[in-house]
């Protein structure tokens, strides 16, 4: 029988004690084996794009139960940046993240991040020469790769098909001039006693400087030269893609002279623009919202058309243990999978980054339903890397706010862009005369 | 002996707030001022000496310039519309209202207690160009549509709104405990005297409110100088940086931007022109008012 009293013969405290303390001392065991990485992930645009993240990131650690992926949603693309910065600079970095591609240099500036030829040269060439081209070119520094493309975009022009037809346009027909462009929002503007309550075109705030830049390329300009370390912010080409701007904001009046990114997608849903400059990355949020046909187009051309490559790209950063680099290098050849790609594509919209995901047949399938996934990817023929230099925030900061006054009316183009030139000159001193 | 550990004994008490003062105010404002004389940016991750260069740039950058602006509109107008307000109704909600008195009490601090990003995000919300509540109300007076945010001229003076909107609970409520510190003998005097409203609120409250005044007014530099959150929230300091202000400005230097040196040179100046102005204002006030009754 038991006694309810302690007694000195009884086992079982004895065993407890040594079955603790054996987990305690096993405990460094499972955790060497286990190998833990933080991923800091934004999401540039509307929709519930996270969500999709989190369940790649679960299936990712069900395959792999040596390493625990930790996904931490970190905002919009610069919140993203100003927190990885921050945790850079506090020594503490993540292990991998994405990141907006135009950062690139910022991060190479930091010393934060390694380059991944090492891994590359593991894949079988075809890993590397499936991706598109032109989504390299923000990868590329010193003749190492230092970036994979994930969540990759062009800017493309939505238009709305019943307001096309409302107006005697051909519906199936967008502008593909900006003298078309012109026209048809002059067409589209709709006004009630002097108030606009439809405005011909949306030229997206907020990243208008990454649509810009689409437009300088259609006019054969180049905003920054990243190889040659120099700025052309007031180029011909670009003070003409501006003067552009402002005739449609302020003469003709047929668009709004600000906004913001996250707004115009719900302006147009709601019928408040016929035509919208934005992400190919808020297409699947536009088909499921809108109650009206819409079509994707190219950016209308000038000389050419054009577009800079956007979204964001993978980093593996520095400064953090060996083993945990290689886990983050299986991570983000997992998730850019052809496959995947194609899985990721259709949730958001974005491009597929590899050209075989689009002869995956469940790829071929959707497009064959909805054809205006496919425009973005085929614009990529006219696309370039995206403008990038050391501190680019500073860059789109004052860009921004060039593009914003001319609108406004308060400059003139020249005036902006000159302005923006001679601000930029000074704030990039630095990396402009090669340190 | 014993006399100079008495002498000590005071310092002992301090040494707590001292600590925490220390290490959460005064080294930080002298570290800045220290690490101001630095380039110490994304090109330069480490400290390179650059005497006043960072002054330098600040006084001929065209974008501090209208930070500056900003601000001091920013300042001089939401500090007396607010104070304003919150006298005028600390004033008649202590009359003798009944039960209504404590509905619009609360209805008047209330705003106080909701966090500020969410008053920024209703703000945002209510000011909406197209689907906003404000601007359907001023449909129905005939006022054009104002894009609020999204317009250069508006953008500044919604935020100013909303901070007003936010702030003058709270300076009410000082107001509400200056009044009730006025002696009812002074208001029966006037009475006696045949006063009415207009000349008791002249010669009697006014006055003696003064004390509760200058906290108020002082209060108030410093939080509207300070002004960050609601920007943060409602515009991020656009469109064209037309409502970035000094607290914002130096957070985009700082962590946006990356540059520790100009966030700290700007940080020293913020901190000197606001003890200056601070300075300024309890000498002007302080012979002008009677802080005894």
């Amino acid at each position: 029988m038991w006694r309810l009293s302690p007694s000195p013969t009884r086992p079982w405290p004895v065993v407890l004690l040594v079955v603790l303390i054996g987990l305690v001392a096993a405990q460094p065991v499972f955790a060497q084996q286990l190998v833990r990485l933080t991923f800091y992930y934004p999401v540039g645009v509307s929709g519930p794009l996270a969500r999709v993240i989190n369940e790649m990131v679960d299936q990712f650690n069900a395959e792999h139960p040596n390493i625990e992926v930790v996904a931490v949603y970190t905002g919009d693309y610069d919140p993203t940046m100003q927190k990885v910065q921050t945790a850079v600079m506090g020594g503490n970095p993540p292990d991998i993240a994405v990141v907006e591609i135009s950062e690139f240099p910022t991060l190479l500036a930091m010393d934060a991040i390694i380059p991944l030829d090492e891994y590359l040269a593991q894949e079988d060439p075809s890993y590397f020469n499936d991706f598109f081209p032109a989504f390299w070119e923000n990868s590329r520094y010193d003749g190492k790769i230092w970036a994979i493309p994930f969540q990759r975009s062009t800017p493309v022009l939505y238009w709305n098909k019943e307001a096309f037809a409302e107006v005697g346009l051909d519906p199936d027909r967008p502008p593909r001039t900006w003298d078309e462009l012109a026209e048809y929002a002059a067409l589209l503007t709709k006004r009630e006693g002097g108030q606009v309550t439809r405005w011909g075109v949306t030229i997206s705030g907020g990243w208008n400087d990454w649509l810009f830049e689409g437009f300088v390329r259609q006019n054969g300009g180049k905003l920054i030269d990243f190889e040659n370390r120099s700025l052309h912010l007031n180029s011909p080409e670009a003070v003409e893609a501006l003067e552009f701007w402002v005739k449609l904001t302020q003469q003709m009046q047929v668009a709004p002279p600000h906004s913001t990114w996250a707004s115009t997608p719900a302006d147009f849903v709601a019928g408040k623009t016929a035509m919208l400059y934005h992400s190919t990355g808020i297409l699947t949020f536009l088909k499921d919202s809108a109650t009206f046909d819409f079509g994707v187009a190219f950016m209308p051309g000038k000389k050419s058309y054009g577009a800079a490559v956007g979204g964001g790209n993978f980093f593996i950063f520095k400064n953090i243990p060996k083993e945990r680099q290689d886990a983050a290098w299986t991570f983000i050849r997992w998730m850019t999978t052809a496959e995947r790609a194609a899985q990721w594509s259709i949730a958001s919209g974005y491009i597929a980054t590899r050209q075989s995901s689009y002869e995956y047949p469940q790829m071929q399938a959707y497009v064959a339903r909805h054809p205006e996934y496919l425009v973005a990817r085929d614009q990529l023929q006219y696309a370039y890397g995206k403008a990038m230099s050391p501190a680019f925030q500073r860059v789109r900061e004052v860009l921004k706010r060039a593009l914003d006054d001319a609108t406004a009316g308060r400059m003139t183009p020249r005036q902006a862009l000159d302005g923006a030139q001679r601000q930029l000159e000074m704030q990039l001193r630095q990396w402009l005369q090669g340190n | 002996m014993r006399r100079n550990l008495r002498a000590l004994t005071p310092y002992v008490y301090l040494v707590p707030s001292l600590v925490l003062l220390g290490a959460f105010t005064y080294y930080p404002i002298l570290r800045s001022l220290y690490v101001s004389f630095f380039d110490w940016n994304l090109f330069s991750p480490r400290p390179v000496y650059a005497g006043l260069a960072n002054y330098r740039y600040l006084l001929q950058d065209p974008t501090f310039h209208l930070v500056l602006r900003n601000t001091l509109v920013y300042v001089a107008v939401t500090i007396p519309v607010t104070m304003a307000l919150a006298l005028i109704t600390a004033v008649l909600l202590n009359e003798r209202l009944g039960w209504l008195r404590d509905v619009y009490r609360v209805a008047a601090f209330y705003p106080t207690m909701v966090p500020m990003a969410a008053a920024g995000m209703l703000w945002v919300l209510l000011l909406n160009p197209s689907i906003g509540l404000v601007n359907h109300y001023l449909g129905y007076l005939g006022v054009r549509r104002i894009d609020w945010l999204y317009d250069m001229n508006w953008a500044l003076p919604a935020i100013m709104l909303a901070s007003v909107w936010k702030n003058y609970g709270y300076f009410m409520l000082i107001y509400l405990a200056g009044l009730q510190n006025i002696p009812s003998s002074l208001y029966e005097a006037a009475d006696i005297e045949g006063a009415g409203f207009w000349h008791k609120l002249r010669y009697v409250t006014l006055p003696l409110v003064a004390p509760t005044t200058v906290f108020v007014f002082v209060v108030a530099i410093i939080s509207s100088f300070q002004v960050f959150d609601l920007v943060y929230v409602m515009t991020q300091g656009g469109p064209g940086d037309r409502t970035n202000v000094l607290v914002y400005f130096i957070y985009q230097y700082a962590f946006r931007f990356g540059d520790w040196g100009m966030a700290s040179a700007l940080t020293v100046l913020f901190v000197a022109g606001l003890l200056v102005v601070i300075l300024l204002v309890m000498r002007m006030v302080e012979r002008r008012v009677h802080y005894e009754v």
